[in-house]
């Protein structure tokens, strides 16, 4: 989580939820990059969110479009976030003695346009949350954010502007985190991405 | 229980603030240049046993600040000082707003590298004993002279745990000095220092831009401009840039610059040539 | 000549058959008959249970099997090879639960037996399966009931027939099934289908029915929950059976 440094968070909102990221990738104290993907879609209503160690970021994202894929094939129809996330468990607790260096974030709707938020550690043990889920290196900012920031039924533009202000803040005292943000919040109609001008420092 | 507090309150040196040195009758004036005492672990090797609970693979070590971009550099029309203000204990930002240039008196400069409180600490201790210098030479002391008074007291204290890497700069009868000074016991002399974790992006931009016959303005934005890099690829550098100038009048504050507004004003404006 | 054929069953014969494949439907043909209907609220499998000798003690035979939570599953053929697909479409439905945290639908656990079976017929060293099933499933998407045969080929009928008496049968139900049946309906249409080829006094010990009712509902934390497949005791059984009298 340390090497490379970069942060997660999850909202729900009334009838719709956000997931943002910063965009750093680091080798310890050196920002190597500032465009680093760390949030990924996996079906039209559902993002997953992987901090942590770069190389286990990529392959994993790999990893799961190839299994999302693959779910979509052959069950025909799209994974629900619920389903998503037992099969991200799974897939971790497949290497629990020698895990996978990420604590994934699932948020997305499902069928029934309902909320869903979730994160795991790096071995899979699931978290299932009604309000906000927090992952990466500045889990302890974070939840210092989130909680004073976060309140329920927030419209997707309030929410919006919540977990950014949450994402921001907390990354502005987090060493390993920042360099710019992404956000993005999933509504039943539609999927608003933006990228927040951050300190680059 | 006062029986018990004092029983082991008492140092097995001579406590630093004891009033002894100035009330009693028999003043000793020598007393003034002793080293300050400090309670030690009262274990048969404190060095040893110092050494195992502040070494940096230490897992309940104590320390704040240690990321830090700093450095100072000798040119035409003096040294520029600059350095950034970012302090962090582990991965997280305690402060954004630390002063890391000491100011010792008005001719002498210290930057702070490695432990906030180790180079607050012995900086002040340092201009105490400039002044006394001072007083009894009726003229300055040299930035040669300060400097290894520094380095001579913290390398009383090697391998304790002390963490410093300092710039000591000023103008002397010599003209404008600028030394380095770490807790290991180094005293270097030179034209460019740049010290903390940030030093190598620091450099990397200050020996590229560096030209001994620069103006005043264009040294300034060079230091400048160096901390700003650094902060930027740095993850335990930021905040903002301060910066100083030190010239045949003492040193002059230059300016406080935060980060975010110098990164998008960079960011407008055009490339500058490298080659 | 012909033999040359039936000695490797992964050898087509010059017409395009697999003529061991072709031996065991014969073997689905001589089975005992089962029959399954879907209705709109659920679906109802039924076969026939009968010991070949009064000595046996039938209350331990079982023909329908429970296979998931919400899939049921019951065969025409050879009753050892069946056993064989029960348990593993059984791990198959764990193996999927294990991953996703939920129970597989029925489409999935279809296929999934299906390749099973497909398997068999290409293999070396083994046989296709002497059976056919019948299986019903209510999932997220509604109750389906699919045949599946030695050839690993699947089918989702509406009702359907198979083993001994099905060419009869199936044309009963075709007479008899309506798209508006409910359950209820649905299993009396069942056992009075199973009853046109019965041989013999047609008690609730000899005949096995399972059936699968209900809708998914959607729990407070947002988890679903699947109607459950489940066998009629005797008792309902002999209920059923008194009102059809």
């Amino acid at each position: 989580m340390e090497y490379n440094g970069g942060a997660v968070v999850a909202m729900v909102g009334k009838n719709c939820v956000a997931i943002a990221c910063d965009k750093r990738l680091g080798v310890q104290a050196m920002t190597i990059s500032t465009e680093f993907k760390k949030i990924f879609q996996a079906t039209p209503k559902t993002y997953l969110g992987l901090p942590g160690l770069a190389t286990d970021v990529q392959t994993l994202a790999e990893k799961f479009r190839f299994k999302i894929n693959m779910y979509k094939l052959k069950e025909e129809r799209e994974i629900e976030p619920r389903t998503l996330a037992h099969l991200v468990s799974s897939t971790l607790y497949e290497r629990r003695f020698g895990p996978w260096f990420t604590e994934p974030v699932v948020a997305g709707l499902d069928k029934n346009n309902n909320p869903f938020i979730c994160n795991t550690d790096t071995i899979g043990c699931i978290n299932f949350a009604k309000d906000f889920v927090v992952s990466g290196t500045s889990t302890n900012q974070l939840y210092g954010m989130c909680e004073s920031l976060w309140e329920p039924d927030l419209e997707p533009e309030d929410l919006f502007e919540t977990i950014s202000q949450a994402l921001m803040n907390a990354v502005d005292r987090d060493c390993l985190a920042g360099w710019g943000a992404e956000v993005v919040v999933i509504t039943p109609d539609k999927i608003i991405t933006r990228t927040l001008k951050s300190r680059m420092d | 229980m006062d029986a018990l507090v004092s029983k082991y309150a008492h140092s097995s040196a001579s406590p630093l603030d004891s009033s002894e040195g100035f009330s009693q009758a028999g003043f000793d004036a020598a007393q003034q240049f002793a080293l300050p005492m400090f309670d030690i672990p009262m274990v048969s090797n404190p060095i040893d046993f110092l050494r195992a609970h502040t070494d940096p693979s230490a897992e309940n070590r104590i320390r704040i600040q240690h990321g830090t971009t700093t450095l100072a550099f000798k040119f035409q029309g003096g040294i520029v000082v600059a350095v950034d203000s970012r302090a962090s204990g582990g991965s997280y930002i305690a402060s954004q707003t630390v002063k890391k240039v000491i100011e010792i008196n008005p001719y002498l400069l210290g930057t702070m590298a490695g432990g906030a409180a180790d180079c607050q600490y012995w900086e002040r201790e340092l201009g105490r004993r400039c002044r006394l210098y001072e007083l009894r030479n009726k003229e300055r002391i040299s930035v040669a002279a300060a400097s290894k008074i520094l380095s001579n007291m913290v390398y009383d204290y090697k391998g304790m745990g002390l963490s410093m890497g300092t710039m000591i700069t000023g103008w002397d009868k010599t003209g404008p000095a600028l030394y380095y000074v770490d807790s290991d016991g180094s005293r270097l002399k030179g034209e460019r220092f740049s010290v903390g974790s940030g030093s190598t992006f620091a450099y990397g931009v200050l020996d590229t831009g560096y030209d001994f016959d620069m103006s005043v303005d264009d040294a300034i934005a060079l230091g400048k401009r160096s901390i700003y890099h650094a902060c930027h690829r740095d993850a335990y550098s930021g905040g903002s840039v301060n910066v100083f100038h030190v010239k045949e009048s003492g040193w002059e504050f230059k300016g406080n610059f935060d980060f975010d507004k110098l990164h998008w004003d960079y960011q407008a404006q055009p490339k500058g040539q490298i080659v | 000549m012909a033999d040359r054929y039936s000695f490797s069953l992964t050898t087509f014969s010059p017409s395009g058959k697999l003529v061991q494949i072709e031996y065991a439907l014969n073997v689905v043909s001589q089975g005992v008959t089962s029959i399954g209907i879907k209705a709109t609220n659920g679906i109802v499998i039924a076969t026939e249970k009968k010991a070949v000798s009064t000595l046996i003690d039938d209350s331990s035979l079982e023909k329908v099997s429970v296979i998931s939570k919400n899939i049921g599953m019951v065969y025409s053929g050879m009753g050892p090879d069946y056993r064989v697909l029960v348990n593993k479409a059984r791990k198959a439905a764990q193996a999927y639960k294990r991953v996703y945290m939920e129970e597989p639908p029925t489409a999935i656990l279809v296929k999934e037996i299906a390749s099973v079976m497909q398997e068999f017929t290409q293999s070396g060293g083994v046989r296709p399966f002497g059976v056919s099933l019948l299986i019903a499933g209510f999932d997220e998407s509604g109750p389906w009931l699919y045949q599946v045969d030695p050839s690993g080929s699947y089918w989702p009928w509406k009702a359907t027939a198979i083993g001994k008496n099905m060419v009869n049968a199936k044309t009963f139900l075709e007479k008899r099934y309506n798209e508006e049946i409910e359950l209820e309906d649905a299993i009396h249409t069942a056992i009075l289908t199973l009853k046109e080829g019965f041989e013999g006094q047609m008690t609730e010990n000899t005949i096995e029915i399972g059936v699968i009712t209900g809708s998914p509902t959607v729990q407070e934390d947002g988890v679903v929950v699947l109607p459950e497949f489940r066998k009629l005791s005797p008792n309902e059984i002999k209920d059923y059976l008194a009102n059809i009298a």
